[in-house]
């Protein structure tokens, strides 16, 4: 018997080895041999066979016992074996192959989609064909991504991600509708949708209510009474805004356009309530112009409320 | 004999091991087996018994098993569509994959 047949040698152990370790270098290589995990491997199945016809003899005690005495060798130890998975898989028949591996490149290829996708279809079995379950998921986002639109990334159960379109004017609780993003059809039918749920959080300066976005825009005591231009933050970026004479806190100024984006379109309006604003400081230059203007010190805003 | 029965018969697997197989979805229903789906048990009994693989990894290999045939079946049907093009097709080809393969090269 040459040394490439002895069993020993074929599993990589000692004479001495266990039971135990006979069991696991056989598993180790069967892992790697086993022709139904080498489908492109012609030589796989010859390699298999005669790792496990090794590992039958070896792990018999008593087979083992006679063959190290020199009572049998190796020989007459192949078992046959079925037909390998391998034979069958793969072919137009199997309902089992998934396109899912290449499924990426072939959607982003006129060409490619057309030979597998209408080829795959035309040779399914057709026995079982079913369109995939719809599967749901949630995406938060921030105010603003949500308030401008945005693409963002959706980690799924299954481990895999997809990236869902936002509109621009996507509210807390809008429900989109990913279409074939869900389980995969069963023999060629279609997948099914992935519909995810948004959360919007808040803003901290922008409230918003259907398409309008209110905010609270902080004036000088001279812009209210002066008035001028001051700059107000809006979802798209700021804009300059003329702040009338005596202008007064709750004072609304409405920004036409200003606002959350429609689908249509247009935009709805941003309203900024202006809060005026002592300085920071005392300033004895007011105090002593406030101290001397008498009409001012007649005025009562309580005045009429009750 | 049912194919169920049958198959428990030539796997030396419990009933009820098959119909967990099922449950998992790792073979389709017994109604629809042929030889197809005993070679595809059988690998799945070789995969636990033999090679040591825990239902987590059965799944997993499964699952990329099927992939892999799936990419197989493509090319195979690639590849036969290519035999049946004429040869300035077949050179305009075997140019193309040259030029895109050099572009891999690092």
């Amino acid at each position: 018997m040459n040394a490439a047949e002895d069993p020993y040698a074929l599993l990589g152990v000692p004479r001495t080895a266990s039971a135990e370790e006979i069991k696991k270098a056989y598993r180790k290589l069967a892992r790697k041999l086993h022709p139904d995990l080498n489908p492109g491997d012609k030589a796989a199945e010859e390699r298999f066979k005669k790792v496990s016809a090794a590992h039958d003899l070896l792990s018999d005690p008593e087979k083992r016992a006679r063959f190290d005495r020199g009572e049998i060798d190796a020989s007459g130890q192949e078992v046959p074996r079925h037909s390998s998975w391998r034979a069958h898989a793969g072919g137009p028949e199997d309902i089992y192959a998934s396109d899912s591996a290449f499924a990426d490149i072939a959607d982003a290829d006129d060409l490619l989609a057309a030979i597998f996708g209408a080829g795959a279809r035309g040779r399914a079995r057709g026995t079982v064909r079913m369109r995939g379950g719809d599967l749901r998921a949630r995406l938060h986002l921030d105010f603003l991504s949500a308030v401008n639109g945005t693409t963002a990334r959706l980690d799924l159960p299954d481990g895999s991600a997809v990236d869902v379109k936002v509109p621009a004017g996507a509210h807390d609780g809008q429900v989109l509708r990913l279409k074939g993003k869900g389980a995969p059809g069963i023999g060629g039918g279609p997948p099914g949708d992935l519909y995810v749920e948004l959360e919007v959080g808040g803003h901290h300066r922008f409230t918003r209510k259907g398409d309008d976005i209110h905010l609270e825009l902080p004036v000088s005591l001279v812009e209210a009474v002066l008035g001028g231009k001051v700059e107000v933050p809006t979802p798209a970026g700021p804009v300059m805004v003329t702040v009338p004479p005596h202008s007064n806190t709750g004072t609304v100024l409405r920004l036409r356009g200003r606002g959350v984006p429609r689908p249509d379109g247009t935009r709805g309006d941003a309203f900024a309530e202006l809060r005026v604003f002592l300085p920071e400081e005392p300033d004895p230059e007011l105090e002593s112009f406030l101290r001397g203007w008498a009409k001012g010190r007649a005025h009562d805003p309580r005045k009429g409320r009750g | 004999m049912t194919a169920q029965f049958e198959l428990v018969l030539r796997l030396g697997i419990a009933e009820e091991t098959l119909s967990a197989w099922c449950a998992a979805g790792w073979l389709r229903p017994p109604e629809d087996w042929d030889e197809a789906d005993a070679a595809r048990a059988l690998l799945i009994r070789d995969l636990i018994e033999r090679l040591g693989v825990n239902e987590e990894g059965v799944d997993v290999a499964l699952s990329l098993l099927d992939q892999l045939h799936g990419l197989r079946r493509a090319l195979r049907r690639l590849s036969d569509a290519l035999g049946s093009l004429p040869e300035p097709l077949r050179s305009g080809l075997r140019e193309a994959m040259a030029r895109a393969g050099a572009d891999d090269a690092p």
